[in-house]
């Protein structure tokens, strides 16, 4: 039975490991890419490509020049540095990649493994303290009768014991 | 009207403080006749609270435009509806709709029968009468919605046009009862610190308030959502706006403690964690309301800036973080617990690691929405910090979030083997491995679309094969039929259950945002009538331009047929609109939204020469989200319903002290 399950699982994943994927869509010289690197300057806050106010006259400006370069060939890196020396570094909609800058991208995920340094070391301290087992404990093996047997305490057990 | 409603306000104020004072020294001094005055206190600054509302519902409906609030955001052409809505559209408000619904959710609270935490209402109640004097405070003194102009303008301003649609009708509501709702749970935690009852007495009297709360402001985001999806015309609904991201801060630490607390029930353990959640969103819940009165941050949702309010509320989130956290450290002895395991490979360490997750969720968006202030403080340099750093950086959280659910529906408590593993996965997997190779027959190809959709895929399995695997055991146990067994599952733990339609409905929402974000198309262009525009399959001809005038604004419609590989689907009418008391335009976009995508057209411009620009756009999977929305909503009703009452026995927890 676990042959024939290993199996099963085997040629499944086989067939998505041949399978020939494509990374995320990204065309860098595209008008749109690039509007969704900029800030529309008309004070909206929104990214250059949502911008919807009527009145808003950098979206057509800032699209228009965006087209133009893009035609004559410059590259999106130099679209987009054309935009920062013009108004500065805020007409990034995201934070440039380098310096400062990085505590942005790098700390959430820093903090993240830090927290599971924490809980790593105090999992480990905890299974050394939990040398017995408690009442209610559940096996290490479970069968489906056991699993039966599991679920019926456990929701006899809920009107006596709270939530969970 | 406005002398009412400002009298009110004051003796609302008066009561709150006297409550608030009355409960605190009842308790510490056992004045059983002092707690019950201050509790009557309590009703009374409900009372006071809900005339001065009506007052200034009524000046709205009279139009009473010699009130200054009345004045800038109602008309007398607004319907009813909008009228009434205008109550939380300003500033003022929108605070005194907070204080009222603080007033009646503390009534709640003190009258509220339980079985548990009796002890800790009390001081509980004076926390939120703290909270409320506080808002009565910038009520009477700050931003006064009783405020009178020296003449009587012939009519008002008029709603901004942008918040007249359903979506913005529900959306604040929801949202400020949410944000509110964190007020109760913040009480209990602070009274079971002062009362040193820190046993589970507080998280039981606290979990349906603290999951009514989070359900609130899951609706009220969600209404938020679909309003900017609508109304906003850009073509999203999610733009990681400050003001969208001070709501989702408290959302997600309180579903991190709406898991912690489990752990704190089933092995006493995180008690310390538990209470600083609670912390956490409570001052989270009150930096959303800074944040978007302070203008200390840019965004599109702000009212109009006024510093002195910003900087009360400041000093009101500093005083409550740090007054707490410093009980909580006093406390901390008190809070230690010797939790044991068994076995990292358990639930425990998953709901551990969904725990860090979601708070390092929460982390992330408060580091991306406070960037550009921390970049100017030491760098001097203003940067922006806009969707795509928070998609890039929480996706992948996101991720590990939504496979965390699935892992912990299908691993057991304590301890889980090898073999336990396998058998309890092996299915799931299969699952799994079955959908991807249909995914990439019908052409998913992109590598991140395949991972994600294999994680909810994943945690759809696990979910449907938990409650198969529970209705067989019900089944083969009672001998009920399957139908009835599965409904009898789902009944008798309605929040374990509730809980799993949830995180039925984050798939949903999930799979929303990974079709919509990655599959998404657009075309923009300029057309004369006659002409036509392609778009994938759809071929979309223009067909006229009209305008007229209604009795508020003027509009600029236009006509497109939409063909669908050669059959005509329908017309569609992108249209303009220019109000008369509003200076920018609103783009009334138009969708035909089928459950697997929706077509959206918004109109760009129009020239004389007849040239009309278009941007159509293809959202797939948008149909989803709004339908994990209702499932949402349903799995919270039903893990919020409440079990029935028992009665006491002696073995009871109520009373017990720690």
């Amino acid at each position: 039975m676990i042959k024939s399950k290993v199996c099963l699982l085997a040629v499944l994943l086989l067939v998505l490991f041949l399978a020939p994927v494509v990374p995320v869509k990204a065309d860098a010289m595209t008008v749109d890419y690039i509007s969704g690197q900029l800030i529309c300057q008309c004070g909206c806050t929104s990214v250059l490509n949502n911008c919807t106010h009527a009145e808003c006259h950098s979206r057509e400006s800032m699209t228009n020049l965006i087209r133009q370069k893009v035609d004559q060939g410059e590259s999106a890196a130099a679209i987009i540095q054309y935009f920062v020396a013009q108004y500065g570094e805020q007409v990034l909609s995201s934070p440039p990649k380098k310096g400062f800058n990085l505590t942005a991208w790098l700390l959430p995920f820093a903090a993240i493994m830090a927290g599971g340094a924490v809980i790593y070391f105090a999992l480990k301290k905890w299974v050394k303290r939990g040398t017995h087992q408690p009442e209610g404990v559940v096996p290490v093996n479970e069968t489906d009768k056991e699993y039966e047997r599991r679920v019926e305490n456990e929701l006899s057990g809920f009107t006596h014991g709270g939530f969970r | 009207m406005a002398d009412i409603g400002r009298i009110s306000l004051l003796l609302a104020l008066f009561a709150a403080v006297y409550s608030a004072a009355g409960f605190f020294i009842g308790a510490k001094r056992g004045h059983p006749g002092l707690v019950r005055s201050a509790r009557n206190g309590v009703l009374a600054v409900c009372g006071l609270a809900t005339i001065a509302t009506a007052s200034l519902v009524y000046a709205i409906v009279t139009h009473d435009f010699q009130l200054e609030y009345v004045a800038s955001y109602t008309s007398r052409d607004l319907s009813l509806v909008y009228l009434l809505s205008t109550l939380w559209a300003g500033n003022a408000g929108s605070l005194l709709f907070w204080a009222w619904l603080l007033s009646i959710f503390s009534a709640v609270m003190v009258f509220q029968r339980r079985d548990t935490g009796r002890e800790l209402v009390p001081y509980a109640g004076s926390v939120t009468m703290i909270t409320a004097a506080f808002f009565f405070i910038l009520l009477l003194f700050v931003a006064s919605p009783f405020q009178r102009l020296s003449f009587v303008p012939p009519d008002g301003r008029g709603l901004n046009p942008l918040l007249e649609n359903p979506g913005m009708f529900f959306h604040p509501p929801f949202l400020l009862a949410g944000y509110v709702g964190f007020t109760i749970p913040f009480g209990f935690a602070v009274a079971a610190m002062i009362t040193r009852r820190l046993g589970d007495d507080w998280i039981i009297a606290v979990r349906r308030w603290a999951l009514m709360a989070w359900l609130l402001l899951g609706i009220g985001n969600l209404f938020g959502a679909w309003w900017a999806y609508v109304e906003l015309g850009w073509g999203g609904y999610w733009a990681w706006d400050p003001v969208e991201n001070a709501s989702l801060m408290p959302w997600l630490v309180i579903t991190a403690f709406l898991h912690s607390i489990m752990m704190q029930r089933r092995r006493g353990m995180l008690k310390i964690w538990n209470m600083v959640l609670i912390i956490l969103a409570f001052s989270l819940s009150i930096l959303g309301t800074f944040l978007t009165r302070s203008g200390v941050i840019a965004s599109v949702h702000t009212f109009a800036e006024t510093p002195l309010l910003g900087t009360l509320f400041l000093v009101f989130i500093g005083i409550s973080l740090l007054g707490s956290l410093g009980l909580l450290f006093y406390r901390s002895d008190n809070l230690k617990s010797d939790a044991e395991m068994e076995s990292v490979v358990s639930r425990e360490s998953t709901f551990l690691l969904n725990n860090l997750l979601l708070v390092g969720a929460a982390f992330a968006v408060l580091l991306g929405t406070f960037f550009p202030i921390i970049s100017e403080a030491v760098r001097g340099v203003k940067v922006s910090v806009g969707p795509p750093f928070f998609n890039q950086v929480n996706a992948p959280i996101f991720l590990a979030i939504i496979l965390l659910a699935g892992i912990c529906t299908l691993i057991g408590w304590r301890k889980a083997s090898v073999r336990n593993l396998w058998h309890n996965f092996f299915w799931p997997l299969v699952t799994v491995l079955a959908i991807e190779v249909f995914l990439f027959i019908i052409g998913i190809r992109q590598w991140y679309a395949l991972i994600a959709f294999a994680i909810c895929a994943f945690v759809l399995a696990t979910i449907i094969y938990e409650w198969f695997r529970g209705t067989r055991a019900r089944h083969q146990m009672k001998g009920d039929n399957y139908f009835r067994a599965f409904w009898g599952l789902i009944g008798s733990n309605r929040p374990r259950y509730g809980g799993y339609i949830v995180h039925l409905a984050v798939i949903l929402m999930a799979a929303g945002v990974i079709g919509s974000s990655l599959y998404d198309a657009s075309v923009e262009a300029t057309l004369q009538p006659g002409e036509s525009v392609r778009l994938q399959r759809y071929i979309l001809t223009y067909d006229n331009i009209d305008q007229y005038e209604t009795e508020s604004k003027q509009v600029v419609s236009t006509s497109l047929s939409v063909y669908n590989s050669g059959h005509l689907l329908g017309q569609l009418t992108p249209e303009k609109y220019f109000h008369h008391n509003y200076d920018q335009a609103v783009s009334e976009v138009a969708i035909r939204s089928t459950l697997l995508e929706d077509l959206y057209v918004i109109l760009v411009g129009w020239e004389d020469t007849g040239a009309t620009s278009f941007k159509v756009i293809i959202n797939p999977l948008v149909s989803w989200i709004w339908l994990g929305g209702i499932v949402f909503v349903l799995g919270g009703l039903l893990a919020f319903w409440p079990e029935r009452r028992r009665p006491a026995s002696p073995n009871d927890e109520s009373g017990r002290s720690t």
